[in-house]
């Protein structure tokens, strides 16, 4: 059994908190039709889109292209995952195309704890050295089709390194297959830990 | 004599040897999926990329996967010479690639990141969109012709005859050839195909990468007959040409074709070519444009051993489909004209391209370019830098112009009125 969280607030100011969050006119960006169709995603991918679950990519704030194209690659069978695959095979281009746009509005949170300094720059030091800043952008947070990785869950990170490496990740265009070559595991743990921290 | 060592020594030493032995195991898990995975080389477009161009930032654009609604395009934005028209025609085609047009009307549009054949049906004043194949292997190329629709896969070109009377229910795909891509090239493996006036099919292999020396049967254009099967090599040293068509007038074959990545911004050209007979050689790896010798082949060949362009078409301007304009709609001058589409570039740090492009030949092979339909670029300096890209055109029956977006996944109509 997971032991009780001790930090955060109190529960009469969590249920404050929730009243005054009720009264307002939306919890979430995005229209009632889209937070309806994304309740099924946010039952794995957390509320709004961010995740607590170590293995389930957070999408808050992932660009609306990078999710599109990922769950077209989904439905096509390009991709393959046991729970997301079928999940994506009834999805309508334009249901696709909702699901990008309210993700992409939601609010990102680091999902990893800070690090130590040290490690913070060792981690900072590695992703200009290997060029994920190039493509990913200066703080880590995609652009177009290329995913957010600042606050991503560092477990889902290191997976997907690790796919890329071994050539077993679906790769629409080689890049990612090609950059992974270069790391070591040490390198994925420090990159993994690291970007989990970003926001 | 050796002392024995301590327990406290040989506990450290046994955690070692898991951590070793857990290494191993997840080394081990990693490798069972793929058996010794080779180290995976740079991707086919950072191929020929310098060190000191490592840390730049240009990259391919991808196109919108879903596609986009045509409510949400800014087709007002679109520029075009006086009296001219656009509109979308249809949408709902994501990654609409390449165009072709059956007797009856039907026009069939192809994809290269996904997997279908659409059709565009245009009957009693309705127009209507559907998937008629799916499930192809980058099918980028679509030909019609005497009632049969031909499709390029990466690795093959199949027939689907008669199917404009059928299809709701398409007929099967018969093999006219197949492997096509016996080494899984992982650069240019997408086809462009078009049927020429000798109802032979001429078809793309690109280079494999941005600047290799090709084998065999890459960098060409090659011709089949389905009839027979029969595979030639139509031309070489064309390092990637997706778009062709014949001059009404001469029969003469011409194609554009992209020039390599990674010198500078200005150079080299991207070209349209003049492919008169078969067995021209047109330069790729040696040399680029008919008279830049590359950076790195060049050492070996000289460009006076081969054929030139007929027309250096802009740097990364990215020409794609292309056809010569055989319709009456347009005004006389327009006719035998070269329509060009330019997806546009991306190694470039001031963007080009995004338009249709009008080319005129005049008698004497001399090339006229001009612009014909703009209004893609938003920004040069921006990354995206477009809403749109244009990658092939169709002339309809009645002479109106069909220009497909494969960013957008849409197809554009442009007609003329005086």
């Amino acid at each position: 059994m997971q032991p009780e969280r001790r930090r955060g607030p109190s529960r009469p100011i969590v249920a404050g908190l929730l009243g005054l969050a009720c009264a307002l006119p939306a919890l979430a960006a995005g229209t009632d039709a889209q937070r309806q169709q994304a309740a099924p995603c946010e039952a794995c991918h957390g509320a709004e889109g961010r995740s607590t679950a170590p293995e389930t990519p957070s999408l808050a704030g992932q660009p609306k292209q990078f999710v599109t194209t990922q769950l077209v690659m989904f439905r096509e069978g390009n991709r393959k995952n046991a729970v997301m695959s079928p999940m994506a095979v009834p999805l309508s281009n334009a249901e696709i195309n909702e699901l990008g746009s309210y993700f992409a509005a939601q609010s990102p949170a680091p999902a990893g704890k800070p690090l130590a300094a040290g490690a913070a720059a060792a981690g900072r030091g590695l992703a200009e050295k290997l060029y994920c800043t190039q493509c990913h952008g200066a703080e880590l947070q995609g652009q177009q089709h290329i995913p957010r990785l600042a606050g991503q869950q560092t477990e889902y990170l290191r997976t997907q390194l690790l796919g890329f490496k071994a050539g077993t990740r679906f790769d629409m265009d080689g890049n990612m297959t090609a950059a992974a070559q270069a790391l070591t595991l040490a390198d994925i743990e420090t990159l993994a830990s690291y970007l989990s921290t970003l926001r | 004599m050796t002392r024995a060592p301590s327990r406290r020594t040989a506990t450290r030493r046994s955690k070692e040897a898991l951590a070793v032995l857990g290494g191993l195991w997840l080394a081990g898990s990693v490798c069972a999926q793929t058996p010794a995975p080779p180290a995976a080389p740079a991707p086919a477009w950072q191929q020929g990329r310098s060190s000191d161009q490592a840390t730049s930032t240009l990259h391919p654009f991808a196109p919108i996967l879903t596609g986009r609604p045509a409510s949400e395009l800014p087709v007002d934005k679109l520029k075009l010479p006086a009296g001219f028209k656009v509109e979308i025609y249809a949408d709902g085609i994501p990654e609409a690639r390449s165009l072709a047009l059956g007797d009856k009307g039907t026009v069939f549009v192809s994809n290269r990141n996904l997997k279908d054949v659409y059709a565009i049906v245009d009957r009693d004043g309705k127009r209507s969109v559907f998937k008629i194949l799916k499930g192809l292997n980058s099918p980028n190329g679509v030909a019609f012709h005497s009632g049969t629709l031909y499709v390029a896969e990466r690795h093959r070109i199949t027939a689907y005859e008669g199917i404009e009377d059928r299809l709701a229910n398409p007929p099967e795909a018969k093999l006219v050839i197949d492997n096509l891509d016996p080494t899984q090239q992982p650069g240019h493996f997408w086809k462009f195909l078009a049927a020429g006036p000798d109802g032979k099919l001429y078809f793309n292999v690109g280079a494999p990468g941005n600047i290799v020396m090709p084998g065999y049967t890459q960098a060409t254009i090659n011709r089949v007959d389905p009839k027979t099967g029969v595979l030639e090599i139509y031309a070489s040293g064309v390092r990637n040409s997706v778009g062709f068509d014949w001059d009404p007038r001469t029969k003469d074959l011409w194609f554009t074709n992209h020039a390599r990545d990674w010198v500078s911004d200005d150079l080299p050209n991207d070209t349209l070519h003049r492919a008169s007979k078969k067995g021209m050689n047109f330069g790729y790896p040696f040399c680029h444009q008919g008279d830049l010798p590359d950076p790195e082949y060049g050492k070996s060949r000289a460009c006076s051993e081969f054929d030139a362009p007929a027309f250096k078409l802009g740097a990364h301007i990215a020409p794609n489909g292309m056809r010569f304009y055989t319709g009456t709609m347009f005004p006389a001058e327009y006719r035998n004209n070269i329509f060009i589409a330019m997806h546009g570039s991306w190694n470039r740090s001031t963007k080009q391209g995004y338009s249709v492009m009008r080319a005129t030949v005049d008698a004497n092979g001399k090339v006229e370019l001009t612009p014909f339909l703009e209004g893609f670029l938003t920004d040069a300096k921006a990354d995206p830098p477009m809403w749109g890209r244009p990658n092939d055109v169709l002339v309809m029956k009645d002479g109106a112009l069909l220009v497909a977006d494969d960013y957008n996944g849409v197809v554009y109509r442009v007609s003329y009125r005086q």
